[in-house]
């Protein structure tokens, strides 16, 4: 109980400074356009290809969109050395965690939300919105492991002069099964390949499973000097 | 009784030695002042015994416990070069975050209570970034007193600050030694530092000189050794 409380405490921190210092979402809302707009002229395409590049194109914009916005949370709570008000309190380093991973995760998610449907107006490509319930899986598992390393991984990297330089060489190697998983199961979604994405998806959830297990670990290790 | 003890502390960087066999203890509702040039291991010190770095030699005990870093982090209350606020809130959003992690009631009076203390409560709807380094600081000790802990360490609270802003800090930390609670110090300050101290400590080169009551420790003592030195600090 008092674990979510702490997790969810900083969850809603997170959410007011959003609000207030917009760096993170509205950031990564800024790019993901840019990103849409760019593939829109440089590509060729049409309906159709469409169905064959989406899942591709999507996962491209959501990694490198998602390691940006993270990059700016932690920042945040680097800035003044904020975090230690959470270091010196009785919040755990796990819950601690949790909470940035649940705030990266809300950010990560309206960011694909928002992508997702600029995409289907940029590229005339409106049945994706009618799969949001079977690609909604995707997108979690997804999601989900992004926030669980890119957490972890944006602390530390933050914590160094070139750390946000840094980040995405840390970063993109550790999440390469779950980008994946995610290109792989969106695009038989898509496409309606045979089989389903269900193989995909166990892949996903392990790898989730794994970072999360790892992270909870090392994380206490990262907000100590 | 000794809230927290160190035996033989020391830190190695790599090949660098930033500390060596310290022993030292702070007491109940003690305040120990520690004085030392640039680059004598304040710092590492005050990080060691607030659990945020851990030593690489020696033992840290608290209330005669070897305890675990992260026992003691919620006992104290470590205020370093940074003001650990965040900078897009509000001076009430900072506090009603730091109630939250402590489950204090952040509806009631004790967040104006301290915000009035501290000078703070018709600043109080304005984002932190608007405040100056000296507001940041009591800002930063009203948080202190809200959560209540145990022992504060602050490691150079008057670095930045204007000769009217350093005694208003000043002041706070009186408040918080008449309250009875520990305060350990970091400055080369010697003015403000011997004023807040009952115990004086130098350190040089990662080295404890002395740790001694202020009776036994003149004040011009701090001064010549500062100038032995070097350091011109006056």
């Amino acid at each position: 109980m008092k674990f979510m409380h702490d997790a969810v405490s900083i969850l809603r921190k997170d959410i007011l400074l959003e609000i207030r210092g917009k760096e993170s979402l509205s950031l990564m809302l800024f790019l993901s356009l840019l990103f849409l707009v760019i593939f829109n002229f440089a590509l060729d395409i049409d309906k159709e290809n469409v169905s064959l590049l989406a899942s591709g194109i999507l996962w491209v914009i959501f990694s490198f969109t998602g390691i940006l916005g993270m990059g700016r949370t932690s920042m945040s709570e680097r800035d003044e050395e904020a975090y230690l008000s959470i270091v010196f309190s009785p919040v755990s380093a796990e819950s601690f965690y949790a909470g940035k991973v649940l705030s990266n995760l809300l950010f990560l998610l309206l960011m694909e939300a928002f992508t997702l449907v600029f995409f289907a107006v940029l590229f005339d490509f409106e049945k994706i919105i009618g799969m949001l319930p079977q690609l909604l899986p995707v997108l979690l598992l997804g999601t989900l492991g992004f926030a669980l390393v890119g957490t972890l991984f944006s602390f530390l990297a933050t914590a160094s002069r070139y750390g946000e330089v840094l980040l995405p060489f840390l970063y993109l190697p550790v999440v390469v099964p779950v980008i994946l998983g995610g290109v792989s199961s969106m695009d038989i979604i898509l496409n309606g390949k045979p089989g389903g994405p269900g193989r995909w998806l166990q892949i996903m959830a392990v790898f989730d499973m794994l970072y999360l297990s790892i992270s909870l670990l090392l994380f206490r290790y990262i907000i100590e000097d | 009784m000794n809230i927290i003890e160190l035996r033989g502390v020391g830190k190695q960087y790599h090949s660098k030695t930033a500390l060596s066999g310290i022993d030292m203890s702070i007491g109940e509702g003690d305040s120990v002042t520690v004085f030392g040039p640039n680059g004598a291991g304040k710092t590492t010190l005050l990080k060691i015994i607030s659990g945020l770095m851990q030593a690489t030699r020696g033992k840290t005990f608290y209330n005669n416990k070897v305890y675990s870093e992260s026992d003691i982090k919620k006992e104290v209350f470590y205020l370093g070069h940074k003001t650990a606020l965040y900078n897009a809130l509000t001076v009430q959003e900072n506090m009603n975050f730091i109630c939250r992690l402590f489950s204090l009631d952040h509806r009631g009076k004790s967040i104006e209570n301290a915000l009035r203390d501290h000078g703070l409560w018709e600043r109080r709807m304005d984002p932190v970034n608007e405040l100056s380094q000296g507001m940041k600081k009591r800002l930063a000790l009203a948080k202190g007193f809200i959560t209540n802990p145990e022992v504060f360490i602050l490691d150079e609270p008057f670095t930045g600050l204007d000769l009217g802003w350093r005694s208003s800090v000043l002041s706070k930390i009186k408040n918080i030694r008449k309250r009875g609670k520990s305060v350990v110090i970091s400055t080369h300050l010697v003015e403000e530092g011997y004023a807040l101290a009952d115990r004086v400590a130098f350190l040089h080169k990662g080295k404890l000189l002395f740790i001694k009551k202020k009776e036994e420790a003149e004040i011009g003592e701090i001064y010549s050794l500062f100038d032995s030195l070097g350091e011109n600090i006056r």
